[in-house]
């Protein structure tokens, strides 16, 4: 039964009812209603248990300031944790439940907390679990199984979320008075406008009032005016969508919570000017249990009467330090209930509110304080004391009231939080009683509550000011845009009660709530203040005072005054903490938007990517490439499978798919001198149809990339990269000749993708070639080992490079990628007789460890030197490269720095597993030297025994030592030092 | 995300660029007649300033061309962007 | 050619199937060849050999395409991308080596390692920009422009050429599977 809905009015459509479950009861509202409004027509006030002290709460605010009313909506995978039950539509079915409370909301165990609450005071956490240290594991898994809002999903996500990227001339953040008219200006001067607002429909705060615009209710004004800006071509109107975070260069983002296949959205918005109008957030005012289920905001109870026709209490007491409560107090007035008293702690009295409500007969008590609330699960009754304006001392709390609701504001503080987000700083402004938007730093405008003007013509005026002046600096004319007629009442202003006197002493009453969501009351603060916190950041992370999705929305200006009034501060003085995004939760769902799953990063795939798949290799990532990593017959295992192909391949005949090596072109008349100072090795002694084994080192002498490369002419290379570091390196090439040696005449161009890379290794690789009908002479003479000739195969014309990654005798094959899988196909019908064997990166590395060849990235890992390789060979001494000079650097002479070496485990049977670290000495004390480390270890079925590669210091002063292999888990292995090249140490086979 | 202007491209959003650190530091033309600390600060100091930074940025995907940005460290304050060997604009 | 193509028969159907259903076309253009082609505009003699063995001309201004019988994009001060029929690609490639051979100049035939997709629909615009932070507002992106940049994950050269709403996206062999899911996926 909706027992607190009001016969009519109201924005919701009774013609829809709409049934929701709440821990676990079935209720109705209607559509149009949130979550709360839907609960509070129930009369259900008991919504959830707070943070840390298990308190009872209920709802609060009715927007994004609602601190208690945060439930998990869903459920399984669909469940979305952290969600305001003011910002949630009613939707049919919908399912919620309290995120704290055990075994339910309305028997805690938890609530123990409360009883000794005082023992719960700030820093409890830090002073408590700090001994022993040993036990802190032991103690967070606790905390954080008591802690925490909600639950997040188990299973993955099955809804779809999406980014869009947007452009406009003026984003306006907020569609209340305010953003209307500035969206209406610039929406009316041929702009492109985005409006975003967080709400289900325009008009923000005139949706609670019965204001009049123009003559009219201002609610048909907002329908008026949000149906014209919609329908210009180059506007975009957004509801359900919070702008949540303002970055660099007025780059904005906004979640639109949206109906339909895509749950969330995410705008990514550019804006040339932004105007920010948010609006205003009621602050609460500081008493005794302000907190107890039944204490609402003012604007909130407005809203749920006006908006939503519910009745959130029979009886009420509102208590207020300005004008704008009496409004509520009229709203509760007209809907039927009873006004026990206002509750005005400044001895004046209100405006021309205060006026009417004299004439409806409500009772005003001026000069009078709410010091505390009677009730637990809700509110009974409250405690009310004369008052003179001063906040020392305590108060005589002699009059009892009975009540069902307490409605109460201490004022509003402008929503500066995005203002603040985009790098500005907040201004204190005495007059108003809180901090508005300073100067601007970003190309926006503040507008309207959010900029301090509390009026609803105030509002309207300027919104369009601050619509025209973003006109005018985004360069267009300004529209003839009309302010309309709206009244402007009488007020009398605000008198700061920023903490309400009590009964007792602040340190001992009962909890003054200032942050309602992380458990903060004005005692802790003081405590904070009393064991030496005096800065505001320090007591936000001791008192966790505006921590959370919080982000102070209601509590930091009343916990900023408290705190400036313990350390006997202004509040300028004191100042603001910073407000960071996002404004409310974002889903996790929505920042991953479309990247999950198989889209999650982009999966790379050579030209003979769907033969390996219908061979069924198995295949692992480098880099973004999806590469075969091992092709197992039936019933074979890694092991087995990479055994038979590494024999297969040193017998007779492998082929593998190379293609994704970094390949570049290199061409022009500076292409030597340029290739000179890049490679170590010398490159203008290359002969036309030369390949050369190349490394780039870094300008600290660091092994960078390596690779093959040709020369093709005289003023013509080919450049392979690895696969990991193509783009970075062809990046790298660029720099040096973009911003040092602008003079080279040099181009490089990404052939990649291009040319699709075949090797064939083996024995009779030659045979295969040659039994396609290879256009060149492939004998040793005509076709040494490190040559590149031009060809065709089987009719395809290719480039074949006489190089070798395995130590066999074999050939690299680039193909035009649109015949690689033709010409693989081929390859392999050929190789039959030879009984040609497909193999992945895992043989590749086996046969390459054989051999002692580096890859670089395993074997080294940006501190390894080409002399720590033992590739002096490899340095020119006749010319400068990049890199050459930090090779005489003293710490790279060093002769115990880490040096490549082979290992072999003594069993002659484990493989020792990568990474395991070095030792000489099991016995030696802690913390034990490490030697180096195992880069690569495999077992050879060539050799018959495992083999690894490691940087051991003084490695070659070792050889024959044996050393100790640790890895976590493992036993320690005995391993000799030994040479890196375990297989054919004379190239005999290569050179075949 | 930033929005840094290409000199070629003209203005286009963080994700095309990469960054390449600061910028205006020369190679030295001779290194081998350098002394360890010479070479040393060329290789690993660095102004890092609070407030105005000349940086080196190349738009990676686009012209892959590389330019000058002058970048307010605090503010994020973008204030030219430069073709190299044109100097500092302005 | 063809064989690629044929080999992406499954992925074209999946193309065909999602056409229909969400009124957005997007065609494999195996028809075209793809040239890139570095040369410097200050050379003298670049700009007229360049253009007379083409026979169209060069964009010269950034994010613009000029179009002929070939489509050539700008890519930078110094380089081109031209899409020509497939049969006349190696060709003119060989062309223009020759023509260009006293030039600091180089030429790639890159048909091979490129995918060009042509994008048409009125919901065009709003597709590319869930994956792209390019402008592509009818006033801002108009025929004839084009620019490189990511779409989702990849690095593409996208121009808007033959159409309000029409599209060539260019996109590495390498990423085209991916880009073709993704495509798939928020279209």
């Amino acid at each position: 039964m909706q027992v607190n809905r009001l016969d009519k009015g109201g924005r919701i459509d009774r013609s829809k009812p709409l049934k929701f479950r709440f821990n676990g009861k079935s209720y109705e509202g209607y559509a149009g209603d949130t979550l709360a409004s839907a609960l509070l027509a129930n009369n259900v006030s008991l919504i959830n248990r707070s943070f840390k002290l298990h308190r009872p709460r209920g709802i609060i605010g009715s927007g994004a300031e609602e601190p208690n009313a945060i439930l998990q909506i869903g459920k399984g995978a669909h469940t979305l944790p952290n969600r305001r039950a003011t910002q949630v539509a009613l939707q049919e079915g919908l399912v919620a439940r309290s995120t704290k409370g055990w075994p339910g909301v309305r028997f805690d165990i938890g609530a123990i907390n409360d009883v000794f609450s005082r023992l719960f005071s700030a820093g409890f956490y830090y002073k408590t679990f700090m001994f022993p240290q040993s036990l802190w594991n032991l103690y967070e898994d606790l905390i954080r199984g008591s802690a925490g809002f909600a639950k997040a999903p188990k299973k993955p996500d099955p809804d779809r979320y999406e980014h869009i990227n947007a452009h406009c001339d003026i984003l306006v953040a907020g569609a209340g008075p305010a953003g209307l008219m500035a969206a209406l200006a610039a929406a009316r001067s041929g702009a492109r406008v985005i409006l975003a607002d967080e709400g289900t429909e325009a008009g923000g705060a005139l949706l609670r009032s019965d204001e009049i615009i123009d003559g009219r209710p201002a609610t048909n004004w907002v329908e008026t005016i949000a149906t014209e800006i919609r329908g210009y071509e180059d506007v975009t109107v957004l509801k359900n969508s919070t702008v949540f975070g303002y970055f660099a260069q007025n780059f904005l983002t906004i979640t639109e919570r949206t109906e339909g296949p895509i749950r969330q959205r995410e705008w990514r918005v550019r804006a040339r000017q932004v105007v920010l109008a948010q609006g205003a957030i009621e602050r609460p005012l500081i008493f005794c249990n302000n907190d107890r289920p039944g204490v609402m905001l003012a604007s909130a109870v407005s809203e749920y009467i006006r908006r939503y026709a519910v009745l959130p209490g029979k009886r009420a007491v509102v208590f207020t330090n300005n004008d704008a409560a009496y409004q509520a107090a009229l709203d509760l007035h007209s809907a039927g209930a009873t006004i026990a008293a206002i509750v005005d702690s400044r001895r004046t009295g209100a405006g021309d509110l205060g006026e009417q409500a004299k004439a409806a007969g409500i009772p005003v008590m001026p000069g009078h304080i709410v010091t505390n609330v009677s009730g637990r699960k809700r509110v009974t009754g409250v405690k009310i004391a004369t008052w003179d304006g001063a906040t020392e001392g305590m108060v005589d709390e002699s009059i009892d009231i009975a009540c069902d609701l307490v409605t109460m504001s201490g004022g509003y503080s402008p929503a500066v939080h995005l203002h603040s987000q985009s790098g500005a700083k907040n201004a204190w402004d005495d007059s108003l009683s809180c901090f508005v938007p300073g100067e601007a730093v970003q190309a926006c405008e503040s507008a309207g509550a959010g900029n301090g003007r509390w009026s609803l013509r105030d509002c309207l005026e300027d919104g369009a000011r601050a619509g025209k002046v973003a006109l005018a600096k985004a360069g267009f004319d300004m529209p003839d845009i009309a302010v309309p007629a709206a009244s402007s009442q009488a007020v009398k202003p605000l008198e700061p009660l920023w903490r309400v006197p009590a009964a007792q002493d602040p340190d001992r009453c009962p909890k003054q709530f200032l942050d309602f969501q992380n458990d903060t009351s004005v005692a802790d603060v003081r405590l904070a203040v009393r064991e030496g916190y005096r800065n505001i950041e320090h007591v936000k992370r001791y008192t966790a005072l505006g921590f959370g999705t919080d982000q102070g929305k209601l509590g930091n200006i009343n916990g900023m005054a408290v705190l400036a009034e313990a350390l006997g501060m202004s509040i300028p003085e004191v100042g603001t903490t910073t407000f960071r995004p996002p404004y409310t939760p974002v889903s996790f769902g929505v920042c991953a938007g479309e990247s999950v799953g198989e889209l999650y990063d982009p999966v790379r795939k050579t030209a003979v990517h769907e033969w390996h798949e219908s061979s069924g290799a198995e295949f692992e990532n480098v880099g973004q490439w999806h590469r075969p990593w091992y092709f197992p017959l039936p019933g074979e295992d890694l092991d087995a499978a990479v055994a038979r192909e590494c024999l297969a391949t040193r017998k007779s005949l492998g082929i593998l798919d190379a293609s994704t090596l970094g390949k570049i072109d290199v061409q022009g008349p500076d292409a030597v001198t340029f290739l000179e100072r890049i490679y170590t090795h010398n490159v203008g002694k290359m002969q036309n149809g030369r390949c050369a084994y190349g490394i780039m080192l870094g300008e600290d002498g660091m092994v960078m990339d390596d690779g093959v490369m040709a020369r093709l002419g005289d003023n013509r290379f080919y450049l392979t990269t690895t696969t990991g570091g193509a783009a970075a390196v062809l990046g790298w090439l660029e720099s040096w000749l973009q911003t040092e040696w602008p003079e080279l005449e040099v181009y490089l161009t990404s052939i990649t993708d291009q040319y699709s890379t075949i090797a064939v290794a083996g024995p009779n690789s030659r045979r295969l070639l040659h039994k396609l009908s290879c256009s060149v002479d492939l004998g040793n003479e005509n076709f040494p080992f490190m040559s590149v000739h031009d060809a065709e195969l089987a009719g395809i014309p290719v480039q074949l490079f006489r190089v070798s990654f395995s130590g066999e005798l074999a050939f690299e094959v680039n193909v035009d990628s649109n015949h690689a899988l033709p010409l693989w196909q081929t390859l392999m019908d050929a190789g039959e007789e030879f009984d040609i064997t497909p193999y992945g990166t895992e043989t590749m590395h086996v046969l390459r460890a054989e051999k002692g060849f580096v890859i670089v990235g395993q074997d080294t890992d940006g501190s390894v030197t080409p002399i720590d390789l033992n590739m002096n060979w490899m340095l020119s001494k006749e010319k400068d490269y990049l890199g050459k000079r930090s090779l005489s650097r003293p710490d790279c002479l060093r002769t115990d720095r880490k040096q490549l070496v082979g290992l072999l485990s003594e069993d002659n049977t484990t493989v020792i597993p990568e990474g395991a670290q070095l030792i000489e000495d099991l016995s030696a004390p802690e913390p034990v030297p490490m030697l180096g480390h195992v880069s690569s270890s495999y077992m050879s079925a060539c050799l018959g025994h495992p083999i690894a590669l490691g940087l051991v210091a003084g490695g070659w002063n070792r050889k024959d030592e044996v050393v100790y292999a640790w890895a976590a888990g493992c036993e320690p292995i005995r391993a000799r030092i030994v040479s890196p090249v375990f297989y054919d140490p004379r190239n005999e086979r290569q050179n075949d | 995300m930033f929005l840094i202007e290409c000199p070629w491209c003209g203005e286009r959003a963080e994700t095309e660029f990469s960054y390449g650190g600061e910028g205006g530091i020369t190679r030295p033309a001779e290194p081998d007649k350098l002394s360890d600390a010479e070479w040393a600060n060329y290789l690993f100091m660095r102004t890092n300033p609070r407030g105005a930074h000349q940086e080196l940025w190349n738009h990676a995907q686009g012209c892959r061309r590389w330019f000058g940005v002058e970048r307010d460290t605090v503010t994020y304050h973008i204030s030219r962007s430069y073709v190299l060997g044109d100097g500092v604009k302005d | 050619m063809t064989e690629w193509h044929e080999k992406r028969h499954g992925l074209e159907q999946r193309i065909a199937d999602w056409t229909s259903r969400t009124g957005f076309t997007i065609s494999v253009r195996d028809d075209l060849g793809h040239l890139n082609l570095r040369g410097d505009l200050g050379s003298p003699g670049f700009l007229a050999a360049a253009e007379e063995t083409i026979g169209q001309p060069l964009p010269q201004a950034p994010n613009t395409i000029s179009d002929g019988d070939s489509t050539i994009f700008w890519l930078g001060p110094d380089e081109w991308l031209i899409l020509t029929p497939a049969e006349k690609a190696a060709n003119l490639a060989d062309q223009l080596e020759s023509s260009l051979s006293n030039q600091h100049a180089a030429t790639n035939n890159v048909s091979g390692g490129q995918i060009a997709l042509t994008l048409t629909g009125e919901r065009v615009r709003e597709v590319l920009a869930k994956g792209c932070a390019l402008d592509f507002h009818p006033q801002v992106f108009t025929e004839g422009r084009c620019a490189q940049s990511g779409l989702a994950r990849a690095n593409v050269t996208i121009g808007s050429i033959g159409g309000d709403n029409k599209f060539l996206v260019i996109v590495r062999r390498s990423f085209a599977d991916y880009l073709l899911a993704w495509l798939d996926g928020v279209a």
